[in-house]
């Protein structure tokens, strides 16, 4: 009662006095490995040795997957048709439910306090965008968009417009931007990307076919009007049936507003810089073309 | 290697029939194609003989080469299990032009002849025929195994009119 345990007790006494562990002392576990077939040897595993009896199983020489004896293979017959054509060219965006987003923010993996980034996403493990498989971005999709209940400043690549209803009605700022590839992977990794020692590219504007996208105030783009998103914003309480709170008027008002330049990857980082990490030191570039070149 | 064969045959040849190839390059070289796989020996016996019997070949293998050109390229249709230069599966090219795969498991392809002598099918059968089917349990089974893991995975397109499919609702088993 009033000593003290050692920990282990018996055993760990009796472990002391055991030899050293060798491989010749070690054995798995009596049941654990089952050991493989062996064709060829026994009553069983020999005589055919599991390949059946004669013809080409036995020998060996089937023909290839798919034959059907020189008839047309079934995957020949049917014509082509072009489902899976430009595949490689399709832009695709990994979707974030409002219901997932909202769980990640009452998980306290996000801070509604700080702009919400795909950076910030990634970090918090909530999506995991792929570049290199044609991925663009994020896309916000509508699923939880009733029981959404957070005030953010949130930038993403596609949003429906019940997801951005969702957003405005309580309080917060949507906005959706463009990333090229090689941006986009340098956003969802910026470590790896500061440890290059490369200069921040500046970020490329969509192709043709992107840009009525992100120049119309109703998708929020980040190209278009600040004037018409005022008035999108107003239309789309209208439309869904709830009061536009006035976000001038907010605490937060400041990191609401903000938003990133057309050509910035990172807040508070331009185009050009260069992050050195082990020396906590930001390098600027001071040459006229080279200014001249990513300001523009 | 068969270019170069054909760029030599060309310019042994007379002038005559320098610009009966110059006008046809594609047939000259197909022909000197066939002739590789007909027998190297010979061919390699052959560009210093007579040229006049060459021109008589040439023409001929114009005519031939022209009616049955299938003869100078034969498909491969075998399934690479590893490859020559990753060691990896490889998918079958005609499977990914014909089929798409769903990320439930299910196939979808056309029918046969939904675009072939529709003169003489009924409005009813063409209609059938239009329509996009599924595949069945062994032939989606041969349809996987035709492929890799890359064309199963799950897609994300804008505007697919597909995303609805992609899973199945309401499958009680």
């Amino acid at each position: 009662m009033s000593f003290p345990k050692k920990p282990g007790g018996k055993a760990f006494e009796i472990l002391k006095t055991l030899p050293r562990i060798t491989l010749a002392n070690l054995r798995p576990e009596p049941g654990s490995q089952k050991e493989g077939k062996r064709r060829g040897r026994g009553q069983h595993g020999g005589n055919r040795s599991g390949r059946g009896h004669k013809g080409e199983r036995q020998r060996g020489t089937r023909p290839r997957l798919g034959f059907e004896g020189g008839q047309t293979p079934f995957y020949l017959v049917i014509p082509k048709y072009g489902y899976n054509e430009g595949h490689s060219r399709r832009p695709q965006y990994q979707p974030l439910s409002l219901k997932h987003l909202q769980y990640l923010i009452d998980l306290g993996r996000i801070d509604p306090t700080q702009p919400i980034d795909l950076t910030q996403l990634v970090n918090a493990r909530g999506v995991t965008v792929q570049p290199l498989k044609r991925d663009f971005g994020v896309q916000l999709v509508d699923e939880g968009a009733d029981i959404f209940a957070a005030k953010i400043n949130i930038e993403v690549q596609r949003a429906s417009e019940t997801a951005i209803a969702a957003i405005e009605r309580n309080g917060g700022v949507i906005t959706t931007s463009f990333y090229d590839p090689i941006s986009l992977g340098i956003l969802i990794k910026p470590v790896p990307f500061f440890t290059r020692g490369q200069p921040i590219p500046k970020r490329m504007l969509p192709g043709e076919d992107m840009v009525p996208y992100y120049a119309d105030a109703d998708n929020r783009g980040y190209l278009a009007d600040a004037a018409k998103i005022q008035q999108a914003r107003l239309a789309l309480a209208q439309k869904y049936g709830y009061i536009l709170p006035d976000i001038s008027k907010d605490k937060l008002y400041h990191m609401l507003a903000m938003r990133k330049d057309v050509r910035q990857i990172f807040f508070g980082l331009s185009p050009g810089w260069v992050v050195n990490m082990p020396e906590k030191k930001i390098l600027k570039p001071t040459d006229e073309k080279l200014l001249k070149y990513y300001n523009s | 290697m068969a270019a170069a064969v054909s760029r030599r045959l060309c310019g042994l040849l007379r002038p005559l029939s320098v610009s009966l190839c110059s006008r046809t390059p594609m047939i000259c070289q197909r022909a000197a194609l066939s002739l590789q796989q007909a027998g190297p020996p010979r061919l390699l016996g052959a560009p210093l003989g007579a040229p006049a019997c060459q021109q008589a070949r040439c023409s001929l293998l114009h005519r031939v080469s022209a009616l049955v050109p299938s003869l100078l390229q034969q498909p491969n249709r075998s399934l690479t299990y590893y490859s020559v230069k990753k060691g990896k599966n490889k998918s079958v090219r005609s499977v990914k032009d014909r089929f798409l795969r769903l990320h439930c498991g299910l196939w979808i392809r056309r029918k046969a002849g939904y675009k072939k002598r529709l003169w003489k099918k009924n409005p009813a059968r063409k209609k059938r025929l239009r329509e996009h089917v599924f595949c069945n349990k062994t032939q989606s089974k041969l349809l996987d195994k035709m492929t890799t893991s890359f064309w199963k995975r799950r897609n994300w397109y804008l505007d697919d009119p597909y995303v609805k499919y992609q899973d199945r609702v309401n499958l009680k088993f």
